[in-house]
């Protein structure tokens, strides 16, 4: 019955939340609770819109194209805008639809407090439609208005609250870096149309990789377009920013922008690399991925353990994490790639997961302060059970997802040092490894302060968060155990279709502009040489969990334990401000009182690389606008030595 | 059928119950030792059964501030995980589970069990067990960085990062011990097994003359009993790791003999890292464990990797 409708399904599943955006303006300014229902029935329709292209697109390995207007290609040049959905697209929409619509039910009790919501829907619709229509398009000048689109709702969202400390500074400081970046993009796009007079991505792709090769001006735009795309995906040098933007935005925004907007970013990237210029062949581009990503990943994590709030710490893990799916996917290998895309998707779900449990505690406590909380598991039990199975996944920890995805990778980078028999991977290899435990220590200590512990004054009101709020954190909780347990499923359905189709340039060229279009063309596929990956027994693990539950369910239930009295001094005295010995960050970085900080053994042996992080993270706009500029820089000197 | 075989493996042969009963045994064997060595008589070799048993049967005291799932939780799961490693442990030449990439299995595993302290140390809410988790953070991200190199040698030497495979190319091309390039190695991860097991020299997260037991500071009854379990396990699964990444390539051709001199094996490594140390160093201060773990112990396992990586 409806044979061939769902090509138009991602256009509408676009329109759809432009239309919501408008909706709200037009409607909901007073209508409280109509808002409400524009924005979540838009939400809907879009994600039901996407999720039902997973069976033709990753099952039976269709790919849709779509010319708008019908503007199909004449004679061999493509002139309308074109949108081209393959597994990769879609396994991005999937995330970003996913992280919509649930950013959208929390919102509902989240945001109750604040004013002015009508504008709130209208710029999440945006933010949303705009990250959507970048993730499905198949234009590369389309994917430019798009980014503006996303930067501009994301710079407002960002200043939402904008009576909060650092709101408005944190989102002026978005707008600089974030335009020098959407600058770089659109530089490198008016270059490649001054090269190929199109501006869809199938046909710049037969032209850059077949007849014509790697020109020099298609050099400087792949440099000015890797700089913009990595600005958007927050790599360093990129990154402070991000941290600033991530604390300062309301926590459904900073799920929306660590699930969504950064990975819009590392889909960009990938589709330059892998597609559009085909480069993932070429030893010096993957180099300068993995080593883009590896410092990412280290210099992310050490940030993370200087912080002290728990939203800016969430922020740099963002960072952190991205530079293992940077890592994975410049390897080159199909199961790099594969690894790449698992965390990108593992990170969407557990980030997220983190961010609305940092909102919970905020809702209920009003701070996020990790100096100022502490005891919240006796008034919150639900959000610390939540928080604790996101945090041990993201620490990677068996059996949850981010271990699965944790393990390719590292799996990934050692069979490419092996392969290519250099030593420079396997140090990769060690730096993701010890990341991860850096990772798992800093959320220790969120652990620690935040949920156990004494009952700190700001923690003393608080109550558990409302159903409508858990109910998301829920859904990501369970997909974090399911993900980790049936990866293989995941593979099958997910991964291997958006994997091969990066891979299978060809098939993406043919769909668009007609069969045989690339062979003319000269193009052909990358060879990527995949490691084959075997699984260990999923019934292994579920075992292992039915015999966890029970030993842990028979020791908590029937484990007879008497109630420990306290003492009779300290009753009815107000408890000091937990045991403000071991707690504090950046701030508390230069003080030589060993008890003071958590990672004080740490921190001392690496004082002078902290110093100099302190001091380069300064907060001052100029200094981050000059770092993208210096990145930048580097990306196009690198690409101009090593690519020609 | 396969899952009775499943948990059988999980629960008595090579998990729970094996693992259990040898990690107390050597328990016993370290605390001899150690006497002997201080001039004691010394308990005699089942006292850890004795001091597990009569702990199991105490009264539990859940302090007042402590969140009581994960309090109690976190001492079950700690020695649960412990088994499941050993399933990925060849022992006397096969590992009851094995997969491509088993190693990082086992790194992350073995990882657990030092959270489960931590988690259940801080929901204990007390402020001895708060300075306790600090150091035992600080000395996991030291023993981290040197074990993974560890492991990365010995992966490169093999060409795979299953254990299954390091054990056969040992049976093939004799231990690993005896290759040169893989003696620092092999040292380094002797340095290693102390500072994972957390004991003397580096007991720091829960040195009793400073911060009362830390991390276990408020356990008492059947929980801290699981916590000296699980110390004891610890020491076996190590001890066994070591013997399969170094000397899996000793074969008589049983496999029930392989598996005793396996244990036997582990008991004189239970002398090296864990009784000779304990009896002749003083502990150390947290930033000079780091320290010495990141330069030392992680140099030597850097000249394995890189020797490895030329081949030799």
């Amino acid at each position: 019955m409806f044979n061939g409708l769902y090509i138009h399904f991602p256009v509408l599943a676009v329109m759809v939340l432009f239309l919501g955006a408008f909706l709200v303006v037009i409607f909901g300014t007073h209508a409280k609770n109509l808002r409400r229902v524009i924005a979540i029935t838009a939400a809907t329709i879009s994600f039901a819109l996407i999720y039902a292209l997973i069976k033709p697109v990753m099952l039976d390995g269709e790919v849709i194209s779509y010319w708008m207007g019908n503007w199909e290609p004449i004679s061999g040049y493509a002139l309308g805008i074109g949108y081209e959905i393959d597994g990769l697209n879609l396994f991005f929409a999937l995330l970003v639809e996913a992280t919509i619509l649930l950013s959208g039910l929390y919102s509902l009790r989240y945001m109750e407090r604040d004013d002015y919501l009508d504008r709130y829907y209208t710029l999440y619709l945006m933010l949303s439609g705009a990250v959507l229509g970048l993730v499905l398009t198949g234009d590369l000048f389309n994917m430019f208005v798009m980014i503006e689109i996303m930067t501009f709702a994301a710079v407002a969202l960002t200043a939402f609250r904008n009576w909060t400390a650092g709101a408005l500074e944190a989102s002026f400081k978005y707008l600089v870096v974030g335009s020098a970046g959407s600058s770089f993009v659109l530089a490198g796009t008016i270059l490649i149309y001054a090269q190929c007079h199109t501006l869809n991505m199938a046909q710049i792709s037969s032209m850059l990789c077949g007849s014509q090769g790697l020109t020099p001006t298609t050099l400087l735009a792949f440099g000015l377009l890797f700089t913009g795309y990595g600005v958007k995906s927050y790599i360093v040098p990129f990154h402070p920013t991000a941290a600033d933007a991530y604390t300062a935005a309301p926590t459904s925004v900073s799920m929306l922008f660590s699930g969504m907007v950064n990975k819009a970013g590392v889909y960009a990237m990938i589709r330059m690399a892998y597609v559009i210029f085909q480069a993932m062949g070429i030893p010096a581009v993957q180099t300068l991925l993995v080593l883009i990503g590896t410092v990412t990943m280290f210099v992310g994590v050490t940030m993370a353990l200087a912080q002290h709030d728990f939203k800016r710490l969430l922020a740099f893990h963002s960072i952190s994490q991205i530079g293992y799916v940077i890592t994975a996917i410049g390897l080159g290998t199909a199961l790099g790639l594969t690894s790449g895309l698992f965390h990108a998707m593992n990170h969407t779900l557990f980030k997220g997961l983190l961010f609305l449990c940092a909102g919970a505690v905020l809702y209920s406590t009003g701070t996020t302060s990790l100096d100022k909380l502490g005891g919240l598991s006796k008034k919150m039990p639900k959000t610390t059970i939540l928080f604790l199975i996101g945090a041990f996944s993201i620490s990677g920890l068996p059996p949850f997802n981010g271990f699965a995805s944790k393990w390719m990778i590292y799996q990934s980078t050692y069979a490419k040092a092996m392969e290519t028999n250099n030593i420079g991977f396997a140090f990769v290899t060690i730096v993701a490894l010890v990341v991860s435990v850096m990772t798992l220590a800093s959320f220790i200590k969120v652990t620690q302060s935040v949920f156990f512990g004494q009952v700190t004054p700001a923690a003393a009101n608080a109550k558990e968060v409302p159903f409508a709020m858990r109910l998301p954190m829920w859904i990501m909780a369970i997909a974090c155990v399911l993900g980790g347990v049936f990866y293989d499923k995941v593979l099958v359905w997910l991964l291997n279709p958006a994997a091969s189709a990066a891979l299978n340039v060809t098939n993406y060229i043919d769909k668009m502009m007609g069969d045989g279009y690339a062979a003319t063309a000269g193009v052909q596929n990358i060879e990527a040489h995949g490691a084959t990956l075997s699984f260990w027994n999923p019934v292994m693990w579920l075992i292992l969990f039915v015999v966890v539950f029970f030993a842990v369910g028979l020791v908590v239930v029937f484990g007879k334990g008497t109630r420990g009295k306290v003492l009779e001094e300290s009753e009815g005295q107000e408890i000091e401000a937990k045991y403000d010995s071991f707690f504090g960050g950046e701030k508390a970085l230069p003080s030589h009182l060993g008890g003071s900080d958590l990672f004080w053994g740490f921190k001392h042996n690496w004082k002078g690389y902290f110093h100099f992080m302190q001091r380069m993270h300064s907060g001052v706009v100029n200094d981050y606008a000059l770092w993208a500029v210096v990145g930048g820089a580097f990306v196009i000197l690198y690409t101009f030595v090593f690519l020609r | 059928m396969e899952i009775l075989i499943a948990l059988v493996r999980i629960l008595i042969y090579p998990g729970l119950l094996f693992v259990a009963v040898g990690g107390l045994l050597l328990a016993g064997i370290d605390r001899i030792l150690v006497a002997k060595m201080q001039r004691r008589v010394g308990p005699p070799l089942v006292q850890p059964f004795y001091d597990f048993f009569k702990l199991m049967g105490k009264e539990t005291i859940i302090p007042h501030h402590a969140n009581r799932t994960a309090y109690l939780a976190a001492p079950v799961i700690a020695v649960v995980s412990l088994a499941v490693t050993m399933l990925f442990i060849p022992l006397g030449g096969f590992s009851a589970v094995s997969g491509t990439a088993d190693l990082i299995v086992v790194l992350y595993l073995l990882t657990i069990p030092a959270v489960c302290v931590i988690v259940g140390g801080s929901a204990s809410g007390s402020p001895y067990a708060g300075v306790g988790i600090s150091r035992e953070m600080v000395a996991m991200m030291s023993y981290e960085l040197p074990l993974v190199m560890v492991l990365l040698a010995v992966a490169k030497k093999v060409g795979s990062l299953s254990l299954q495979a390091i054990v056969a190319y040992q049976f093939q091309n004799g231990c690993m011990l005896f290759h040169w390039s893989m003696i620092p190695a092999a040292i380094a991860l002797l340095l290693v097994i102390p500072g994972e097991a957390g004991v003397q020299p580096f007991d720091l997260a829960e040195a009793e003359t400073e911060i009362c037991e830390g991390t276990l500071a408020e356990y008492s009854g059947a929980p801290l009993g699981m916590f000296e379990l699980n110390h004891a396990m610890k020491i076996f699964v190590l001890t066994a790791l070591f013997t399969a990444l170094f000397l899996g390539g000793i074969d008589t051709g049983i496999v029930p003999l392989n598996v005793v001199i396996t244990f036997v094996i582990c008991g004189v490594l239970v002398w090296l890292c864990c009784s000779l140390p304990h009896a002749i160093c003083a502990r150390l201060r947290i930033e000079r464990l780091f320290k010495f773990y990141w330069t030392i112990v992680a140099g030597l396992a850097a000249l394995s990797l890189v020797l490895a990586w030329f081949g030799l």
